[in-house]
């Protein structure tokens, strides 16, 4: 295209994988990022699901990624490790103001049951 | 302790993921793998599995510098998505025309559902498991009789004495019980009845490991014969006749005028068609005197044991021959010669009937076959008329691998649609077929479709599919793009598409001869043993069996003055020759097989002392089967003991020396009896396919036992005199139960139950491979023929009269069948082997069968040629050269 759009909304799970590697710094990998989801939101994904989007996340420029060292507690295979690039970091906190400004005076309702 | 992942899913990831994936997913997985082994591993095994479940069945995608523009940003596997478009393509194709498919389909549906309906019986009758607990373990207790007097003979019921010694001195097994069958006549309960009650020993139901559904089975106490009048009823029984009520236990039944406790009821399943011991209404205890544990040389119990665990039956059976061994020398008068043996229940069960089974799933795969070169054939005729679409998926960019697996996958659905509807077929075949070959193999009733038949049906689809298919497929996948459409999608019979589909009538027409044989030699074996000579004169007899209860008649004299009476009032009846009684009817199976001492000689152990087959006779018996007296004299009513010897007894015994007015002993009846022998008699058969045993007739004034099968010869049919029989036994006792009236062709008739349900099934794959066959080489000439018009509207107007056009299509449609034939004839006579076992009066390599079967094929071809032939001499030269 000859003009560059600005990027695309992130979608609910793109946000709660970007917010998992947000949360665990350098210590981003698949697993962990899993682990957080599952435990926080209670959604048990499974690990493509994941890795695919943390795939696709990157290759839309929100995130930059390197690979580990083996380690022997998974059977000498490498991580790979996750980053927020300035993109990234941007694009969270517009959805964030995004749902916080939609949800401004409505915590009441929204908490209720 | 370090957990590992199971190794089937972290194989399945690996096949599934993407390469530059496999470390970080794998990795990630088995790291938390292990965090949740620690507190639970199965849990942990249960939550990798989903996962890679998951992961396998939508892996990630590889890298995008890698993927084909096309398919970037497609939801999905590539693979499964192609399959489920081919899979979309093809249902269309198939509704756009129908025909074609519903052709396929029911082909394919006949073969596979004829498959799983023997299949089911295989599967009820060798692999399924007896209704038993660990049924491996249950073997039959026998002994071996001396095969100097008891030729050919493998197994014979035990002795009392004897099966007590095996069960004292044995320790390969936990337990061993004796049982015999006792006919007790049922009253009390409308019309008398006479039932066949299995008499067991201590431990039989602890053998077979079944409790009662109701109440208990016997106690200790119960086995002596003051205490034994107790009874535990079938769940047939309880059904039928206690119309299963809960409080039958307690409840009485009378039998014979003595009253027996119901004390049990045994589950259904226990009630097994092909064991003799549990397809009984009712079970009895076995009761022996003191006296009646000495017999020693009288063998008249089963014996079934359970092996200890952890012994085979080679050491059961080596123990056995030890045991018998030393019983030899201690009793050598009785046991010279005897061995013993154990032998598996469930080969006894299946044994005959396994090869025949097998036999048969060989025929009707045969079958499958077939139908799967028909099926292929129609599906090449298709790809051939679609060549341009496959052309054009081919230039647009479908590789030969996408064109293959797309035909692929329509042949599978066709298959499976095939599949579903025969297992419906089989259904119902099984439903209404199982009940009429429930007499002929052991456990067919059980037969129904569960998880093995099941699984048999898809597997048998999938590969009927890739069969059916795969040739087609393959052809499709070498088609030249550039001739293809160069030619305009003018199909065309030349080249190697022809050579396919006559390949194809060849392979039909080799098997179609290889069952066709078959079902030849089942059908001249049948006719065989149909006009075997048993000895006897089968037609226009009538039959019936009757049982004096002990406790009406006690004495001997009364049993002997009912059965003189009785055959005078039927020998008196209208259309009624003659009457006589024999304890064993030929053919029927059974019957009492003893040592004869001619006088003067001593007894000599058994080894050696010549057995014959004895039977109580009453004076009319002879006549009224016709079996013809050689010489002497028949019984006399006036005789007090006499024998009748038959040829071959009198060769065995006497040997050229003329037996009339000699004497011998029957030891195992009297030692001090000498009977004098009146006549000689001919050799009658016991079982049709076998030789004539030697036969002593019995005839005593007294008579031992009250059972006994009445003959009666007729001048009409015999079916038409059975009422005024019956009614003659009741006008004398209406007590007394008329069991098994039948004309004596039934009982033959039935004897070959076996025989006459192979070759009907045969015959009936034989015709559908006949059809089969027929069809394919009509629709691959037909085919051929179109292909081929301009060559013959080029001979046409070039002078070719019309009976060279018919000679040049029929040679066509000939030469594959000649082929067929060919190759046919050389499997018929390999698998001949096979068949010689299960044929009588026949051998399975037959060459007069072989030329009939064979001449019936080539018959076949020609009539399935001669409509294309005649086709094309209607070829009109000029349409078809203008045309093109």
């Amino acid at each position: 295209m000859w003009f560059k759009s600005r990027s695309a909304a992130l979608g609910d799970f793109e946000q709660l994988v970007l917010l998992g590697v947000l949360r665990l710094d350098d210590e981003a990998y698949g697993a962990a990022i899993r682990q957080e989801i599952h435990a926080r939101s209670g959604r048990d994904v499974s690990i493509n699901a994941v890795y695919t989007t943390l795939d696709r996340l990157e290759s839309k420029g929100l995130l930059r990624s390197w690979v580990g060292e083996p380690t022997a507690q998974r059977g000498g295979r490498r991580r790979k490790f996750y980053a927020l690039k300035p993109a990234g970091t941007a694009a969270l906190r517009h959805a964030y103001h995004a749902l916080q400004s939609m949800a401004a005076g409505l915590e009441g309702r929204l908490n209720a049951k | 302790m370090t957990h590992h992942p199971p190794a089937l899913a972290v194989r399945l990831l690996r096949w599934r993921l993407p390469p530059e994936w496999q470390d970080f997913i794998l990795g990630d997985l088995e790291e938390e793998f292990r965090l949740r082994a620690d507190t639970s591993p199965a849990a942990a095994r249960r939550w990798f599995w989903r996962q890679a479940i998951r992961c396998a069945a939508a892996p990630p995608k590889p890298n995008n510098a890698t993927r084909p523009f096309h398919l970037v940003d497609r939801p999905g596997d590539p693979f499964m998505r192609a399959i489920l478009s081919d899979i979309r393509h093809a249902l269309r194709v198939f509704i756009r025309t129908p025909s074609y498919a519903l052709a396929v389909a029911a082909v394919l549906a006949l073969g596979i559902g004829a498959n799983t309906a023997i299949f089911s019986i295989v599967n009820a009758v060798l692999l399924r498991p007896l209704p038993f607990e660990q049924p491996d373990r249950l073997v039959r207790v026998f002994h071996v009789p001396p095969q100097t007097t008891f030729p050919g003979m493998e197994t014979f019921p035990l002795s009392p004495a004897n099966f007590l010694d095996y069960q004292r001195e044995s320790s390969s097994f936990e337990a061993m019980a004796a049982y015999n069958f006792r006919q007790l006549t049922l009253t009390g309960t409308g019309n008398a009845e006479a039932l066949r009650v299995a008499v067991v020993g201590p431990d039989f139901f602890r053998i077979v490991r079944t409790q009662p559904t109701l109440g208990r089975t016997f106690v200790a106490e119960e086995y002596d014969p003051a205490r034994a009048k107790v009874v535990v009823i079938s769940e047939g029984f309880w059904r039928s006749h206690l119309g299963a009520a809960p409080d039958t236990v307690g409840r009485t039944l009378t039998f014979d005028g003595q009253t027996y406790t119901v004390v049990g009821v045994m589950p259904k399943r226990f009630s097994m068609n092909a064991w003799g011991a549990t397809m009984v209404p009712m079970w009895a205890p076995l009761a022996w005197t003191d006296k009646d544990r000495t017999v020693r040389e009288n063998h008249n119990y089963q014996g079934i044991a359970r092996l200890k665990p952890g012994v085979d039956l080679a050491q059961a059976k080596s123990e056995l021959q030890v045991i018998s061994k030393r019983l030899e020398q201690a009793y050598p008068a009785e046991n010279a010669g005897w061995g013993g043996t154990a032998i598996p229940l469930q080969e006894l069960i299946v044994g005959d009937i396994r090869r025949s089974l097998l036999m048969l799933l060989a025929a009707v795969a045969l079958v499958l076959l077939i139908a799967c070169a028909n099926v292929g054939n129609l599906i090449l005729a298709r790809s051939m008329n679609r060549r341009k679409e496959i052309a054009i998926r081919a230039v647009l960019g479908a590789g030969r691998r996408r064109v293959f697996q797309h035909l692929l996958v329509e042949s599978l659905v066709l298959s499976i649609a095939g599949g579903a509807a025969g297992l419906l077929l089989a259904q119902i075949v099984i439903s209404g077929g199982a009940s009429l070959v429930a007499n002929q193999v052991p456990r067919a009733e059980e037969a129904s479709v569960d998880v093995r038949v099941l699984l048999f049906v898809l597997a048998a689809s999938i590969l009927t599919g890739i069969l059916a298919g795969l040739v087609p497929a393959l052809r499709a996948g070498r088609t030249d793009l550039n001739d293809t459409l160069k030619e305009g999608g003018r199909s065309d019979a030349s080249g190697a598409g022809s050579l396919t589909r006559r390949a194809l009538i060849v392979a039909e027409v080799a098997l179609s001869l290889m069952l066709l044989m078959g079902a030849g030699v089942m059908i001249r074996s049948l006719q065989a043993l149909r006009h075997v000579d048993a000895g006897f004169n089968p037609r226009s007899v009538l039959k019936m069996d009757l049982n004096l209860p002990d406790a009406r008649y006690k004495e001997p004299a009364q049993r002997r003055a009912f059965y003189d009476a009785l055959m005078d009032r039927l020998g008196a009846l209208p259309r009624v020759q003659s009457a006589g009684w024999v304890d064993t009817l030929p053919v029927t199976g059974g019957g009492s097989v003893q040592p004869l001492v001619i006088e003067g000689r001593a007894e000599l152990n058994p080894r050696e002392q010549p057995t014959v087959s004895v039977r109580v006779a009453s004076a009319g018996y002879m006549k009224t089967m016709e079996i013809p007296m050689l010489r002497g004299r028949d019984f006399r009513s006036g005789d007090e003991h006499a024998l009748l010897v038959s040829a071959s007894a009198a060769k065995l015994l006497w040997g050229d020396t003329d037996p009339v007015g000699r004497r011998a002993t029957l030891p195992l009846i009297s030692r001090t009896r000498t009977i004098e022998v009146v006549g000689v008699v001919g050799d009658v058969k016991e079982q049709l396919a076998e030789k004539a045993p030697p036969t002593v007739y019995y005839y005593m004034r007294d008579l031992p036992f009250g059972d006994a099968s009445v003959a009666l010869r007729t001048s009409a049919d015999p079916e038409s005199v059975a009422r005024a029989a019956v009614a003659a036994v009741h006008a004398m006792d209406a007590q007394l139960p008329v069991q098994a009236v039948h004309s004596m062709d039934e009982v033959i008739e039935e004897t070959l139950v076996n025989e006459r349900f192979r070759a009907l099934l045969l015959e009936a794959f034989a015709a559908a491979a006949l059809m089969l066959a027929s069809v394919g080489i009509y629709s691959v000439l037909s085919y051929l023929v179109r292909g081929r018009r301009r060559e013959i509207g080029i001979r046409t107007a070039l002078g070719a009269r019309t009976s060279d056009v018919l000679r040049l299509v029929l040679l066509e449609g000939l030469k594959p069948a000649l082929l067929g034939i060919a190759i046919g004839t050389a499997g018929a006579l390999l698998a001949a082997g096979v068949l010689d076992k299960l044929v009588f009066g026949v051998k399975a390599s037959d060459p007069l069968t072989l030329a009939v079967v064979a001449g019936a094929l080539l018959l076949v071809s020609i009539a399935a040629s001669l409509l294309p032939a005649w086709r094309a001499t209607k070829l009109d030269p000029l349409t078809i050269l203008r045309d093109s």
